[in-house]
């Protein structure tokens, strides 16, 4: 059986208005002394926690070379079908065989889960704090190898937010 | 016959049968390395220990025969043969052998091409350890090439020498061998004689694991990202079966698959790599008419008008052109069709390679010859002459093959045409010196029968997609029928030809399946 809720009667003391105004100013007052979180963005940029899943970077060894071997666990284990691989022989003959000749993510495909980075036996790809990355169109914004080590190399020193450069605001 | 127990299914054998085979046929799973049916029995793996009742030890499975015993030794007064393949003792053993099978066996499977489709890979995610006890250093060899199309990995290895097996019993050539003893062996290929012969490219397929591999195909893509579709080699008039994994629009690699009626379990290099001369062509996609010396695309509607109209009232002085390269429907397709003279192109022929496993590379290179014969039996064999003499002015060409040169009695053929029709999937300079093309369908992308030198008809299966606006073959001629006399599929069709052709009566693609059915009357069973 439904019951049935009757709807609220105010009293003579809620119908006067004044107490709840001042209730409501009270909480105003309140956060007028407090510390201010407000973050202005873009001047001023909010430092994501240890842990942020944000943009994708493909790490390099102590060579410098690119750590990926081209397995496509990646690829395999992303949920959105976004990472795009062609793997191919190395140039290298010390025995590091196979690495991507391309590596693509379409970033508008991928939903940040990290499966990619739980999947990559190499620890070649990892999500970084990077989370401003928009852009105009589409075909921007599918990222390739290079792309990806270029982030790798802004990322490295964990201080893409802390470091000035990366404030100025881009055009 | 015998009575073999293995677990818990009494299963009567002939006599002589290993009890592997028995418990695969049974549907027992029992892992194995060194096994495989086309070759000699080795039990070197030692992977397929079982326990056989009243044996001491544990047995390789492939190696132990069930046959007849004495009443009196029966065992339970029944059972010729106990075998155990499940117990605690055979599991224990299997993880065993596979830490032995480990020790020097890289944890590479990201970078290996075997991953995916790799029994060590398998069985050790099946019956293995998680973790090695083997603290000391693994043993590391470099790569090295056996062939100009083989590269090993010793790393790899697990010397179950199926390879060298298959380079003494089936190629015959016996190029491999086990080079060095006890912990420094290592699969090698004679110094002067390197893995070169035809069928080079089975030894890595039969490769348990990746240690054998094809440099057509390394590092090209991961298993799991490739479907895979049956179909038939067209390389040659033997017809092997084969799968072939692709991806998207492009193949990566052929594989045999097993026909005892045909191939047995192998194909050659030559239609193992023939697929690669059909990339990268120039493709036609819409129909093309020459103008003035240059090609235009016209819709389909047009182009069916133009052959109709140049057809209509002169149907006795059209000539038509089968081919061994096409399927049987098209070929009886344009027979009927083309009331003037049939011909075809030369026969391409080359050297005839038996092997001592009875592995045979036809002479005749082209799949369906035979078949082209049986379902257009008016072929002439001088088609020039014939041309002359009936004053024919139109030809309709299905093209052959690609990067053919027109030779001189083909020239002076096609000079002598007021108007030149060819289906083709490519720019052909056959194609190019046509009046109008009609793109039909690559090698791969067609679906029809075709019957091989011994008179076995295989369904040839599409394994790509159409390209553009490309139509099946046997379409583009049902469409320049009269509307009356069409076809209304390939079904209709095969009903159409086995009314003519008697011994293709009762052909269905369902009928033939994966394996293909012989010509002599079996069909309409």
């Amino acid at each position: 059986m439904a019951t049935i809720i009757k709807s609220y009667e105010p009293t003579f003391w809620d119908k006067l208005y004044i107490p709840a105004l001042v209730q409501g100013l009270l909480v105003t007052f309140k956060h007028l002394l407090r510390k201010k979180v407000t973050i202005q963005y873009p001047e001023e940029k909010l430092i994501p926690p240890e842990g942020y899943r944000g943009l994708h970077r493909l790490n390099k060894d102590a060579n410098g070379r690119i750590k990926c071997v081209a397995c496509d666990m990646c690829s395999a284990a992303c949920p959105a079908d976004c990472i795009d691989i062609i793997p191919g022989s190395s140039p290298w003959d010390d025995g590091k065989e196979r690495y991507p000749v391309s590596f693509e993510i379409d970033l508008l495909k991928c939903i940040f889960c990290g499966f990619c980075e739980m999947a990559c036996p190499e620890e070649a790809i990892e999500l970084t704090e990077i989370y401003d990355f928009s852009d105009y169109t589409r075909e921007k914004l599918i990222i390739d190898k290079d792309g990806l080590l270029d982030v790798y190399d802004k990322t490295k020193d964990k201080n893409y937010y802390s470091n000035s450069q990366n404030l100025t605001i881009k055009e | 016959m015998p009575l073999l127990k293995i677990d818990d299914l009494e299963i009567e054998v002939k006599n002589g049968t290993t009890v592997l085979e028995a418990a695969l046929e049974n549907g027992i799973d029992i892992p194995y390395y060194c096994y495989h049916p086309a070759l000699e029995i080795v039990g070197s793996c030692r992977m397929c220990l079982v326990q056989v009742e009243g044996m001491p030890k544990l047995q390789v499975s492939c190696n132990t025969f069930v046959g007849e015993v004495p009443p009196e030794r029966k065992v339970d007064g029944n059972f010729d043969m106990v075998v155990q393949t499940q117990n605690d003792l055979v599991i224990q053993e299997r993880k065993n052998i596979l830490e032995f099978l480990l020790l020097n066996h890289p944890l590479d499977c990201p970078v290996c091409d075997q991953a995916g489709e790799c029994y060590l890979q398998d069985y050790s995610f099946k019956f293995g350890n998680a973790h090695s006890r083997f603290d000391e250093d693994k043993r590391v060899r470099p790569n090295e090439y056996l062939g100009s199309q083989i590269v090993i990995n010793h790393n790899r290895c697990i010397l179950c020498s199926r390879c060298t097996r298959f380079t003494r019993e089936i190629s015959g050539t016996s190029e491999l061998f086990v080079d060095e003893r006890g912990y420094s062996s290592k699969i090698a290929a004679l110094e002067d004689r390197p893995l070169n012969n035809l069928l080079a490219g089975n030894v890595a397929d039969i490769c348990p694991v990746g240690a054998l591999l094809s440099t057509d195909y390394v590092h090209k893509n991961r298993i799991w990202n490739l479907q895979k579709k049956s179909s038939v080699c067209q390389d040659c008039s033997v017809g092997c079966n084969i799968d072939a994994f692709y991806q998207k629009r492009k193949i990566f690699r052929l594989n045999p698959r097993e026909n005892q009626d045909v191939n047995g379990y192998f194909m050659c290099d030559i239609g193992r790599y023939g697929f690669h001369r059909f990339e990268d062509l120039e493709r036609v996609a819409r129909p093309l008419f020459k103008s003035n010396g240059i090609f235009s695309e016209i819709s389909w509607d047009t182009a069916i008008e133009k052959i109709s109209n140049k057809f209509n009232g002169a149907e006795e002085k059209v000539a038509g052109v089968v081919s061994p390269f096409h399927t049987n429907e098209t070929n009886f397709m344009l027979g009927r069709l083309i009331k003037g003279i049939i011909g075809t192109f030369p026969h391409i022929e080359d050297e005839e390679i038996t092997y001592p496993s009875g592995f045979r590379i036809s002479s005749d290179r082209s799949p369906n010859k035979r078949g082209m014969h049986d379902v257009c039996p008016s072929i002439v064999d001088d088609l020039a002459s014939e041309i002359n003499d009936k004053e024919i002015r139109v030809i309709y060409i299905l093209d052959n093959e690609i990067d053919k040169e027109i030779d001189e009695t083909w020239n002076k053929i096609l000079t002598k045409m007021d108007f030149i029709v060819v289906q083709a999937y490519a720019m052909t300079r056959l194609a190019k010196s046509a009046h109008l093309i009609l793109p039909g369908l690559a090698p791969f992308e067609r679906e029809g029968t075709i019957t091989n030198d011994q008179g076995r008809v295989q369904w040839l299966r599409s394994v790509l997609p159409n390209n553009g606006e490309s139509r099946p073959d046997w379409e583009i001629l049902n469409l320049l029928y009269k509307t009356g006399e069409r076809f209304s599929d390939i079904n209709e069709l095969m009903k159409g030809m086995g009314e003519q052709f008697p011994s293709y009566s009762g052909m269905t693609f369902f009928k033939l399946g994966d394996q293909g059915l012989p010509l002599n009357g079996n069909l309409k069973t």
